[in-house]
């Protein structure tokens, strides 16, 4: 940190050098070591071909578990399904969310704020407990082990992302711009697709690739309907860790499972920030 | 949100074409999704496991599913565990958010970014990641060893497979949605409120006691709320972490309904845990609608 020069610093500013700032090193520290640790050792394992106790730093670093993983007929056909699921669960929710959240944000209907509010429902009650109860209802429908089965239960978890993200966008979009053009004889499809889509666009994408990575990391509904015959990525990697297998197995999935993981991350930055979607926690 | 109010506000230009129940239509599938897969579930488990057939196979009202989880002693262990996590879990949460997210409210500059963003990158390690980690750094002979190993201390005796493993993953995995609420809520606490109470010669706790708390209470409880909605039926965590017994309530329903295969069991046992966290959902729901300020 330079010193300021008294010159520039506005009144508000304490002329002094600003103290250290102890606390955010604490917690720089302590985050780095609870958060990036942990990461870090999962990367090193793995590329490592072997790292004995007590060694510090592996002996022997190396690709070899890639070439042994990526060779494994299991992780292919999770790797298939899991893309296969999450492409289809994020078309149909886009295909059934996004004309839902543009009436929610630009029609009045009968019921519209109790409708809206209630895809809250689902997160309301505890998951797995709610998990239980579809299953026990897919159980009957002969839903239990199929493909559509957890279409339909992951297809409702994304549906709150879906319409209510979107939605806020569409309120957001100048509605001025859009009666300027009509003014000048835009008939409606066209201001919705020179006007509205690119205002609301972004948000829109970003909540698209929400709900794609969602479904793809989505664990306990594809667990519970899915199994036996859906074995998702996540799934196998829980059969890897309890069946003790070999430690880089999960390491090397771990950093392929990370991939999208880290794409999502880039593009929910501008969803992320600005406290909405705290807001839409209900912070 | 001011958006969403004006454009309430704002005469549509379309007029009575709007009333029109066409919205109705192309918000119908998801609605019917919801009361599908959510409310009908709900309401199913609760008629079906107090409503059903007896021996003689007379339909009729039947609490013994009820009355048989109350009686089990495994099944009161594992509700009991279930309930410790949760509370560790709520209490562990605030006190080590709480200081991040007033630090991160009165702070500014590239430090105080850098920690908000290691307080959010939990939300991007899916939780099956998380517990990959976990073992491999306090599991045996993990990181943590290692570290310990090289100074010349004992190994830890490691939470892997203890209660403290479901505990310390789910704080993990609940520690950026925890800020982000509180920051939120700090967000509404007025500088000038704290200047005024300094001012009058208030020191930190004072102010923080007498200022700050009264006004982020709220956002404290939806805070604790949604932490405890997701961590009380948790599956992934606790199944991978935590002990094989007692087990908590998710991995014991998931056990129930599949390797049991006893569904009305499971059911029974899912009701149960609505009930325990119907006050959160709810007090979770009127806050976010009143936050939307529809």
């Amino acid at each position: 940190m330079e010193r300021v020069s008294p010159v520039i610093s506005a009144p508000a500013m304490a002329p002094n050098r600003p103290p250290i700032d102890w606390a955010g090193i604490i917690f720089t520290a302590l985050l780095s070591a609870a958060i990036v640790l942990p990461l870090i050792v999962v990367g090193t394992w793995a590329f490592t071909e072997v790292w004995r106790y007590p060694n510090v730093v592996p002996q022997q670093f190396g690709l070899r578990f890639w070439n042994q993983t990526l060779t494994r007929a299991d992780v292919w056909s999770a790797l298939t399904i899991s893309l296969q699921l999450s492409t289809v669960v994020t078309l149909l929710s886009a295909a059934i969310c996004l004309p839902a959240a543009y009436a929610f944000a630009r029609m009045d209907f009968p019921g519209r704020t109790v409708l809206f509010f209630s895809f809250l429902a689902g997160h309301a009650f505890p998951k797995f407990g709610l998990l239980i109860a579809i299953a026990a209802i897919f159980l009957q429908l002969n839903l239990i082990g199929t493909f559509w089965g957890v279409v339909l239960i992951q297809l409702v978890g994304t549906l709150l992302f879906m319409i209510w993200i979107p939605v806020a966008a569409f309120q957001s979009v100048d509605r001025r711009m859009e009666e300027a053009a009509r003014d000048v004889g835009a008939s409606p499809l066209r201001v919705f697709w020179s006007i509205t889509l690119p205002q609301a666009g972004p948000t829109i994408a970003a909540a698209v690739l929400l709900s794609f990575v969602g479904t793809f990391y989505e664990t306990e509904g594809a667990w519970l309907i899915g199994a036996p015959g859906i074995r998702t990525m996540p799934v196998l990697m829980i059969s890897f860790i309890n069946n003790q297998m070999v430690i880089q197995y999960g390491a090397v999935l771990s950093v392929m499972l990370w991939v999208p993981s880290f794409i999502a991350l880039m593009f929910a930055r501008r969803v992320i920030g600005g406290g909405a979607f705290a807001r839409g926690f209900g912070g | 949100m001011t958006d969403a109010a004006e454009g309430a506000k704002r005469p549509l230009i379309e007029g009575a074409a709007s009333r029109r129940p066409t919205g109705l239509l192309l918000v119908a599938i998801p609605v019917f999704l919801v009361g599908w897969l959510v409310i009908w579930p709900i309401i199913n488990a609760i008629g079906r496991t107090l409503w059903r057939p007896d021996a003689s196979g007379t339909m009729g009202f039947d609490l013994s599913s009820y009355v048989f989880f109350f009686s089990d002693q495994y099944s009161i262990n594992n509700l009991t565990i279930t309930l410790w996590t949760t509370l560790m879990c709520a209490i562990l949460l605030l006190v080590i958010c709480l200081p991040i997210a007033l630090y991160l409210r009165f702070s500014h500059g590239r430090l105080p970014a850098y920690v908000q963003a290691l307080a959010i990158f939990p939300m991007f390690v899916p939780s099956i990641i998380l517990a990959y980690a976990f073992i491999r750094v306090l599991g045996p002979n993990g990181m943590v060893d290692i570290l310990l190993n090289s100074v010349g201390l004992p190994k830890i005796r490691t939470p892997y497979l203890t209660p403290w493993g479901p505990v310390i993953g789910l704080v993990w995995d609940n520690i950026p949605l925890t800020v982000l609420i509180l920051l939120s809520g700090l967000g509404n606490v007025a500088n000038h409120a704290i200047e005024a109470a300094r001012d009058v010669g208030a020191n930190r706790l004072q102010v923080f006691w007498h200022i700050i708390l009264p006004r982020i209470s709220n956002s404290l409880l939806v805070a604790i709320s949604f932490a405890v909605l997701g961590i009380f039926s948790s599956f992934t965590l606790p199944y991978l972490l935590g002990p094989a017994a007692p087990e908590m309530m998710g991995p014991f329903m998931n056990r129930t309904f599949r390797e049991v295969n006893d569904p009305l069991n499971a059911i029974t046992q899912a009701v149960i845990t609505f009930g325990f966290c119907i006050a959160f959902g709810l007090f979770y729901v009127r806050s976010v609608a009143r936050n939307q300020g529809q």
